[in-house]
């Protein structure tokens, strides 16, 4: 196996590697250069297999060049609907990030060929990610949408869709980006406002499970555990349950002549994902399969926060944090997984996929050959909201995995909507860069993008670009998995998302470093986030979230 | 110079000059015209916002002209009307019109906004609601604990001037490779706090691999977590600033312990002072004035210290390290809370306004005793 083959994966950089602040274009080995690029279309399968080859694994990180260069192979979508020229005169405003030196730059390149074919010519304003949520709501705020294009997270969805900002898709670009190969939880009502579409994906968003292949085979603590009274045999846990077992039971244990420990909480504030990480340990109390809501009550907007399954699950990190690293109350997401995971500290985090494209390629990495993959744990039993009592499903232990920021996608404003000229090209724009196959070009290169369709899951695809089968089985599975689970939980997409979430981070601070019990903070975000929905606009924020549940 | 009188001569008798009263009367036109102008452009743009007048203007950006344009017209019409004179305020008028559009309007319009309900995310837009925020702010649990953090903060800098104090006392010793020391003791003020945030508090205090952390260790500390424990957090943050800004206080009291005359401490010398009576009876109350400055300096530093914070701990564990600054950062950028953020922003301007005049007076009053 060659490692440097993983180096495509792990330099998909995204917003979580932004607010860690880490690098992470991966090196890579070297394969011949391509050959001249035909001018003609190309059968699907030659196409895409042509486009994994730019600029070919290990061959270094893609340049602006290869980028032109993709663009250009994938046109053959724009053609079948603009004539050439058809938008000369045009100008259009596209507002993005330009985290890691991708995103707004990675989208020049890939339109540069799109503008010299319809002759409009797009405008950029590029941000950083710590600027975009302040820039986006001041212009939503005081009414100065300066841009026709914008490159936004789900969770604002409410922020501008919600308040009429976006243009509806037309029918023309959903057959264009075939948007019936995305992933389910991609599908409405994510991207779409009372029936009306508005995003066109390109990326996607899920916690997964990251385990130590190795902790969870080692005979010495397989010999320890059953003669501790460990339930069951040794192995990879499944259930938050037994997440708490083995990570009580591996306190004060060694493995390979090094302090074990279990699971990695993240207890400090991260601007408001950190929120992210305890609704994984949540979800999978208080995602009932038979309630699409989970954060609030649908008919009120009441906060679940302080309902027994969220309390459980605060609880729980409680119980943990005195197994876990001395210094975990200082940690968090960004350091739970390159500090501390990937670095060879704890057994299992829950994160976003990139802990599984790094494993192998960061040079921080230690873990390489014995990390693991799967959907988030679940629980022996879930909390029903409705009834009050928890509930033990036939099925066995329930899962919910979190969807957590549910992934960028570009959206066309409403601003170009009194224009016919200028809303055709937008949306021509935006639909260039949605495309089927760019996006597989952006899943498997560095782009800050996740795999979004079903067919970024041809396992055989990414083999035949020189990948480790089991590996990125494994990978891609843990993934999959979760985006096709039918209890996944889905974020709500309203208004001041994050507002409630960084309120929240807030108060578990306290929690976690011992002020208040778990209940009693709890109770302290659900008054928090009631101030919030009355300040934000409680009816409004009612149907905004009705609507994002497609209720 | 010989022309210097003469020259001098010449302002003070243009600076008298009759002007002809046509000529006034058309600077006196030119300031009027300008200033309807504005006015007009201002009730126009009120007019459209409130909707009584729709012009569908987009922005503001015309009273911006149109103030810039009376600002120039007040300008020109100072000269015209006054002659000499108006031409010695152009000297101070652009600055006094350029402060009041970058400080005075911006801080009337946030005292405005800071009696506001104004969540960027929310549906109703900016709603007057009078003294709510100010009252949400006294009931803020975390406003207090920040502001009772600050003050601990601000309690550290006694330490840490007088490390500085002692380190400046070396440094204006003769001793080798003096230079040397000066420049190297600096090179951490010229540090941003964001670098030390990263090279000192998740890398060299990082419990699993920071240099610190096992020095620590070796010396018998068996969980040197920096950040895990309130008041080692506090203390850890306290240390890190300490060492970006101690520099600057050092170099203050280097310059003062440079500019003080040798000859009053060799006068004490030879009336028979050992060096620790030299220290408390001649260097440091000659160095008190120089003291007190470097003190209020550092304080205002204090006060605005949040980088650092925000970078290593976002205020943990459980608030133990939030400053007043950084709960304002959280509650803007966090929360888009933009009228309950100024609520802070203000009242905690009025609170430093009102600590740094008590400590001016203060220091005064101990510079004068002193001097007594």
């Amino acid at each position: 196996m060659k490692l440097e083959h993983y180096g495509l994966i792990k330099a998909q950089a995204s917003r979580r590697q932004v607010l860690k602040g880490a690098a992470s274009v991966g090196a890579m080995g070297a394969l011949g250069a391509l050959g001249a690029w035909p001018g003609t279309a190309l059968a699907q399968g030659e196409l895409r297999t042509q486009l994994l080859q730019i600029p070919g694994v290990g061959a270094g990180s893609p340049t602006d060049a290869d980028w032109q260069k993709v663009g250009e192979l994938c046109l053959e979508a724009t053609k079948a609907n603009v004539t050439e020229g058809e938008f000369a005169g045009v100008e259009l405003t596209f507002m993005g990030l330009n985290n890691q030196n991708l995103h707004n730059l990675l989208f020049r390149g890939f339109l540069k060929s799109w503008e010299a074919y319809t002759g409009a010519k797009i405008t950029w304003i590029d941000l950083a990610q710590a600027d975009y949520n302040p820039r986006l709501q001041q212009a939503i705020a005081t009414g100065t949408v300066d841009f026709d294009l914008l490159e936004m997270g789900a969770p604002f969805e409410g922020d501008v869709c919600g308040k009429g900002l976006a243009s509806e898709m037309p029918d023309w670009v959903k057959a264009q980006i075939d948007m019936d190969d995305y992933v389910d939880y991609l599908k409405a009502p994510v991207g779409t406002w009372e029936g009306k579409t508005y995003r066109i994906s390109i990326d996607g968003d899920c916690h997964n499970f990251n385990y130590r292949t190795d902790v969870f085979s080692d005979p010495d603590l397989a010999a320890a555990w059953k003669s501790e009274g460990g339930q069951g045999e040794w192995g990879v846990p499944k259930t938050w349950q037994q997440v708490q077992a083995a990570t009580k039971f591996l306190k004060g244990k060694q493995v390979a002549g090094q302090d074990a420990y279990g699971y990695l909480d993240a207890p400090k504030a991260w601007g408001g994902f950190g929120f992210y990480f305890l609704g994984s340990r949540a979800t999978a109390y208080a995602k009932h399969p038979d309630d699409k809501a989970w954060l609030f009550d649908v008919d009120t907007m009441k906060p679940r926060i302080n309902n027994p399954a969220w309390v459980r699950a605060i609880q729980d990190v409680l119980d943990a944090l005195p197994a876990e690293p001395p210094d975990q109350l200082n940690a968090d997401p960004g350091t739970t997984a390159f500090q501390q995971f990937l670095a060879g500290t704890g057994s299992m985090v829950s994160w976003w996929g990139d802990v599984g494209s790094s494993a192998k390629t960061s040079d921080g990495s230690v873990i390489g050959d014995t990390v693991g993959f799967d959907i988030l744990p679940g629980s022996d039993d879930v909390y029903n909201a409705k009834t009050g009592a928890w509930d033990k499903l036939p099925s066995g232990p329930n899962y919910a995995p979190n969807m957590a920021y549910i992934g960028w996608g570009v959206y066309v404003m409403a601003r170009v909507d009194g224009d016919a000229k200028k809303h055709k090209a937008a949306w021509s724009a935006a639909a260039h860069l949605g495309g089927k196959d760019i996006s597989l070009w952006a899943s498997a290169y560095p782009s800050g993008f996740q795999p979004y369709r079903k067919s970024h899951f041809n396992v055989a695809e990414w083999v035949a670009a020189g990948y480790d089968e089991a590996f990125i089985t494994s990978y891609l599975n843990s993934q999959s998995n979760s985006y096709n689970h039918p209890n996944a939980a889905i974020e709500p997409r309203i208004p001041g998302i994050f507002q409630y979430y960084s309120v929240a981070e807030d108060e578990l601070a306290k929690i976690f470093a011992g002020q208040y019990d778990a209940q009693k903070g709890a109770d302290n975000i659900a008054a928090a986030w009631e101030k919030i929905t009355d300040q934000i606009g409680r009816e409004q924020q009612l149907a905004l979230y009705r609507a994002s549940l497609g209720v | 110079m010989a022309s210097t009188p003469l020259a001098a001569g010449r302002h003070y008798k243009h600076g008298a000059e009759d002007l002809p009263a046509g000529r006034r009367a058309a600077g006196r036109l030119l300031i009027l015209l300008a200033t309807l102008g504005l006015a007009a452009v201002f009730v126009v743009q009120l007019l459209d916002r409130l909707g009584v007048l729709p012009l569908g203007l987009p922005n503001w950006r015309p009273l911006l002209y149109a103030y810039v344009l009376w600002a120039v017209a007040l300008c020109v019409g100072q000269v015209i009307l006054r002659g000499e004179q108006g031409r010695r305020a152009l000297f101070v008028l652009p600055a006094l019109l350029f402060t009041i559009s970058m400080v005075i309007f911006p801080t009337a319009f946030g005292l405005y906004i800071a009696f506001t309900d104004w969540n960027l995310s929310s549906f109703a837009g900016r709603q007057f609601n009078g003294l709510a925020n100010l009252k949400a702010l006294l009931q803020d649990a975390y406003f207090w604990n920040a502001l009772r953090n600050t003050v601990y903060y601000v309690l550290a800098v006694l330490v840490e001037y007088a490390l500085a104090f002692g380190l400046a006392l070396l440094l204006n010793a003769e001793i080798r490779a003096r230079r040397f020391f000066r420049i190297v003791f600096l090179l951490p003020f010229m540090l941003s706090p964001v670098a030390v945030s990263w090279m000192v508090g998740k890398s060299i205090m990082e419990y699993r691999f920071g240099p610190a952390a096992t020095l620590a260790r070796h010396l018998g500390w068996d969980r040197p977590a920096f950040f895990a424990d309130p008041v080692i957090a506090r203390l850890s943050i306290m240390a890190m600033d300490a060492w970006v800004t101690i520099p600057f206080v050092l170099i203050l009291l280097l310059a003062g312990l440079q500019a003080m005359p040798k000859e009053i401490t060799e006068a004490a010398k030879v009336d028979g002072a050992n060096g620790w009576q030299t220290f408390w009876r001649i260097t440091f109350p000659l160095m008190l004035p120089v003291s007190l400055t470097a003190i209020v300096l550092k304080i205002i530093f204090k006060l605005k210290l949040a980088d650092i914070v925000i970078n290593v701990t976002a205020g943990g564990p459980g608030g133990a390290t939030d400053t007043v600054t950084s709960f304002i950062y959280r509650e803007y950028r966090d929360r888009s809370n933009v009228g309950y953020g100024t609520m802070l922003a203000m009242f905690y301007l009025v609170l430093i306004i009102i600590f740094v005049i008590l400590l001016l007076k203060f220091a005064q009053r101990r510079m004068r005793q002193g001097l007594g």
